[in-house]
């Protein structure tokens, strides 16, 4: 497999998990700062080995052992869905309908609920432990969905994704570490967008390929269709804003 | 433990469906190219009929979504 093809695994599969990272780090900051590290850290830490076991077990199944074109059109199938969940999101957010995605408010949110639950100083802290280990394994559920949706191609696109979301990990966790805040300089609502149309894009593509369709240069294809859902989507954006004048935000449970 | 599990289950399923109308319009796109790529003939296009079917849904949802919202605030 050649460096590009590589780099169609590891990029998106770095971009995508960053937001996810920063999600997962978020609340785990705000345990740790508010109840003390032991107990988050080993929630945190239990998680990524629950992560590495489904991502071992199922990504190295899937791609071993499935045969290629209907891998293709299974995968292409959930990152269809999982895609256009994002986008249609992401879109109704631009559009003002839905309120943007605000890391600093989770924040103050969580810490809020975790000092409100109090904790004894002598023993161990299982509050702090079980929400540090259901945020990273949730968060990383997504992860790992990222990593073997972008890996389907085959053992060495999958572990190009698992650089690239480790990549993503390592970067987001140190900066969240020398900070000790929430990553809100980090543009969420804009990467959501973007990696809304690139799940969406690969959906349709490697579903394409796992039912014999044929793309004219292969990869070559993946920008124009994801130039074509951006184009849509910031059409869409402005006739929604149209549609519904700026200042009428409705929370998105009413869309 | 229990909890943890509906969480996983819940944000599973969270993780693809978030607008039921818009996953099984998704769906029914992916049905319908895949009985056209069975025709010899729309085969090689698939992909593309694809795309258009999978814009069209998301531009209709979308467009569905902005008529709730205005209803919903006038």
């Amino acid at each position: 497999m050649d460096l590009t093809s590589l780099m169609v695994a590891a990029a998106p599969a770095f971009i995508a998990s960053a937001v996810e990272f920063v999600e997962a780090t978020t609340i785990v900051l705000a345990v740790g700062i508010t109840r003390g590290w032991r107990a988050p850290l080993a929630g945190t830490a239990l998680a990524v080995l629950s992560l590495a076991v489904i991502v071992g077990a199922l990504g190295v199944a899937l791609v071993t052992v499935v045969p290629e074109h209907l891998l293709l059109g299974f995968v292409g199938t959930l990152l269809l869905l999982f895609g256009l969940r994002w986008l249609r999101k992401a879109i109704l957010r631009f559009a003002g309908i839905v309120a943007l995605h605000d890391e600093e408010e989770i924040y103050r949110r969580e810490v809020a609920e975790l000092r409100a639950q109090g904790r004894s100083r002598t023993e161990w802290d299982w509050v702090g432990m079980i929400v540090a280990y259901k945020a990273t394994l949730l968060e990383g559920i997504e992860v790992a969905f990222i990593v073997i949706a972008f890996g389907a191609k085959g053992v060495a696109a999958l572990n190009a994704a698992i650089v690239g979301a480790l990549a993503a990990g390592v970067i987001v966790i140190a900066l969240a570490a020398a900070l000790r805040s929430p990553l809100t300089a980090v543009p969420e609502n804009w990467m959501k967008f973007g990696v809304g149309a690139m799940l969406s894009s690969f959906g349709v593509f490697w579903f394409g390929e796992g039912i014999g369709a044929h793309w004219p240069g292969d990869a070559a294809s993946i920008p124009i269709i994801l130039a074509t859902f951006l184009a849509a989507s910031w059409l869409s954006v402005r006739f929604l804003r149209s549609l519904v004048p700026e200042g009428a935000r409705v929370s998105a449970r009413n869309v | 433990m229990s909890s943890v599990l509906r969480g996983i289950w819940d944000n599973t399923y969270g993780l693809l469906v978030d607008d039921g109308q818009l996953a099984v319009g998704a769906i029914a796109a992916l049905v319908v190219t895949w009985l056209a790529a069975q025709s010899a003939a729309l085969q090689e296009n698939a992909g593309w009929l694809l795309l258009v079917l999978v814009l069209a849904l998301v531009i209709a949802n979308l467009y569905r979504a902005g008529r709730n919202a205005r209803r919903h605030i006038s």
